[in-house]
């Protein structure tokens, strides 16, 4: 059997993937990718901790099913948001939206 | 209880979120070619001159249609789980899930009336 | 008992919610009476949480994960408070913007229910579906505004929210492998027996939890949203976020730490994070507030401060054990007094910008003449962010003050009264400018203030005024509250 610590290194490196993505991409969808990425880096450690530590009750999974759920509206909201913005201005990068600081 | 000792994970995830973090950020600089010029962002750049945009007019209501969709195909992620385990689970576990459609039903009855549903 | 009658409150407001949405779908010309049914479904769900307060309904329901205690009642009753005023003072600005009315006041409802349930949620997995409830119509609030800005703000609100969620996962995801539960009882349990063992993990698992709602709290390292939120996102909005959202952060965060992290061996360390970022947070959002001409960013800056004010409540908390209500009931008094003084703040400013049509500080220069009472009023609720006697505000800092003095914080209370010194400076700056005598008056025109502002305005101030005079009654309220936590 996998070891847990392989899951667990797996999803350090993607979550610092994700913070990578969020620290050096200017472009709103891609900034929103990064964020899906280190949720779904959350995901796999909840499922690894679920299937190593906690079989009988795999609380774990639920709260990953969760988070895809909680996650997928957030992604809904933020793409209505930028069609919004992007329908303003049409330009989707986030240095250009500088009325307001980054 | 040393200073070390409690703070050590903090540390440790600290250095190894910089490392990872940082070897991204400067790996990319380092490896990535970065020229800069207005040749290099059309789109065939040893081909003809692209006329027109490159950038395809997408009807603003597909993108509705597509959120509406991905929010709706998500929510059945509940209901998988459930129809698993459907025959051992007690009874009112179903009028809990008929009652999560309902719900669904309801945003979609919404939708509905607010005419997102419409191709116009 | 019925588990639905414990979460009646929060049902309440919700079934209010798709009421309002069907009624517009069904009759969308007639929208005269909505922000009335919000109204109406705020009151309910108040009776209900009051009903299950004076039955001495204390149970937990759904496997343990929400629990109807007095702390979960009282913040209940706070934030259906919040909900309503909030309701109050956007009914003017919603019907000048025209559209989507319905929406507007159902997303402030799914919001106000989703405070409600993150104060009594027991459970990560309900925390954190609380705290998503209350944050998305958040988000598509702050982007309610017709200019780009308000979009702007809408989109940073969530980019940033989102990443916030993402960290306090991660910190939540290590609490759970560590301790095999997503119950916070039972993570207390695992904790008082294994701490020792993974104590380093545990501090790694409770900085990043402390981060995550460090965002909402607006906690220093996390607070560049702030300003550019608050500026950007429509005022009775921005209102809403910074004492709504910030106050259940602050209740979930009791509720976790208190409840779950409490044994002695980490909430000593904790307690120190909190004290850092208490007074980080007072020092850099003071210096901040003072240099911005723009009211709403100022405030913004302001509430930055305010939340190390907060946080230097829950450092004392944790470092005090045994006389652990007085400095909780001096958190939760604060809540009650910051949210009274900052909504009158808020609806004064939305008064006023509405009036004058600008954000910027300067254009207030002779207020006090061309409206009186509004200046007055504005200026009764800065005195109390202030501290000044006789006002809610004064007793809230000198209860939270004398519970850091009693844990042995004398540096923390020391930052934080010259930091109220600082913040002094640019409160009762505008203060001044209002009523500064001004010769020619370019804002003469008459000053009318919408009924529903005023109203609010009037209650909030009063409020403001009644705690000031009279605070024991809401402290010993507050103490009972409070009384349900205990530190081992």
């Amino acid at each position: 059997m996998i070891p847990l610590e392989n899951y667990l290194v797996l999803s350090g490196i993607l979550f610092s993937l994700g913070v990578y993505g969020v620290l050096s991409r200017r472009n709103a969808v891609l900034v929103l990718m990064s964020v899906e990425l280190m949720l779904n880096a959350v995901s796999i450690n909840f499922i690894a901790f679920s299937a190593y530590l906690d079989v009988t009750q795999i609380t774990g999974v639920i709260f990953a099913i969760f988070v895809v759920a909680v996650a997928a509206a957030e992604i809904g909201l933020a793409l209505a948001i930028v069609l919004r913005i992007f329908r303003n201005r049409s330009s989707i990068n986030i240095d250009e939206a500088a009325e307001l600081k980054w | 209880m040393s200073f070390y000792d409690t703070w050590s994970a903090v540390f440790i995830a600290l250095i190894a979120g910089v490392i990872l973090v940082g070897t991204a950020l400067i790996g990319a600089r380092l490896l990535g070619p970065f020229a800069r010029e207005q040749g290099k962002s059309i789109s065939y750049e040893c081909g003809m001159l692209p006329t027109g945009k490159n950038w395809t007019q997408v009807h603003v209501r597909y993108y509705l249609f597509a959120i509406m969709f991905l929010i709706f195909d998500v929510e059945t992620i509940f209901i998988f789980p459930w129809a698993v385990r459907f025959l051992d689970l007690p009874s009112h576990a179903f009028w809990y899930m008929v009652f999560f459609v309902l719900i669904l039903s309801g945003a979609l009855f919404y939708a509905w009336r607010k005419k997102v549903l419409e191709w116009r | 008992m019925n588990p639905f009658e414990l979460i009646s409150p929060q049902l309440a407001i919700l079934i209010g919610a798709g009421l309002i949405l069907v009624y517009d779908a069904i009759f969308p010309k007639d929208n005269r009476y909505l922000p009335w049914m919000a109204l109406a479904a705020i009151a309910v769900s108040v009776s209900f949480a009051i009903s299950l307060a004076v039955r001495g309904e204390y149970h937990v329901g759904f496997e343990g994960t929400y629990s109807v205690d007095k702390f979960s009642v009282f913040f209940s009753v706070v934030f259906a408070g919040i909900g309503a005023a909030v309701v109050f003072a956007s009914m003017n600005w919603v019907d000048r913007v025209g559209r989507r009315k319905s929406e507007y006041y159902a997303l402030l409802l799914t919001a106000t229910a989703g405070l409600m349930f993150l104060a009594g949620a027991r459970d990560l997995i309900t925390i954190f579906i609380a705290l998503e409830l209350s944050s998305i119509p958040q988000y598509i609030l702050a982007g309610w505004g017709k200019d780009e800005r308000s979009g702007e703000s809408g989109l940073k609100y969530l980019l940033l929210g989102s990443i916030a969620s993402a960290l306090l996962l991660f910190g939540m995801a290590l609490l759970y492998g560590l301790s095999g539960s997503t119950f916070v009882p039972e993570i207390a349990t695992f904790i008082g027996e294994n701490a020792s063992d993974n104590r380093s993990l545990l501090i790694l698992a409770s900085t990043l939890i402390i981060a995550g709602f460090g965002f909402k709290m607006a906690l220093v390292p996390f607070q560049m949203w702030v300003p550019d939120v608050y500026e950007g996102a429509p005022t009775p909005v921005a209102a809403f976020l910074s004492v709504g959202s910030k106050a259940a952060a602050f209740a979930v965060v009791l509720r976790i730490f208190f409840e779950g992290l409490n044994a002695e061996i980490l909430s000593n360390d904790w307690a120190m994070i909190f004290a850092v970022l208490a007074a980080i947070s007072m020092t850099v959002g003071n210096i901040f507030a003072l240099v911005q001409s723009n009211i709403k960013r100022m405030l913004g800056y302001s509430s930055v401060a305010q939340a190390g004010n907060f946080a230097i409540g829950l450092a004392a908390i944790a470092v005090v054990g045994q006389e652990f209500t007085l400095a909780a009931s001096a958190v939760l008094f604060f809540v009650v007094a910051y949210a009274f003084t900052n909504l009158a703040v808020f609806i004064a400013v939305i008064a006023i910008s509405r009036h004058l049509e600008s954000d910027d500080i300067n254009a207030y220069e002779g207020l006090a003449k061309s409206a009186p009472l509004l200046a007055l009023a504005l200026g009764i609720a800065l005195i109390s962010l202030t501290g000044i006697p006789p006002s809610a505000g004064f007793w809230a800092k000198l209860y939270i003050f004398n519970a850091a003095a009693q844990a042995d914080l004398a540096w923390l209370v020391i930052v934080a009264v010259l930091n109220s010194v600082l913040a002094a400076f640019y409160y009762l700056r505008i203060v001044r400018l209002m009523f500064r005598n001004v010769e020619d008056q370019i804002g003469s025109a008459p000053f009318a203030i919408p009924k529903s502002i005023g109203f609010v305005l009037g209650i909030t101030v009063l409020g403001v005024l009644v705690f000031g005079f009279f605070p024991t009654p809401i402290i010993s309220v507050a103490r009972e509250a409070a009384a349900i936590f205990s530190i081992g």
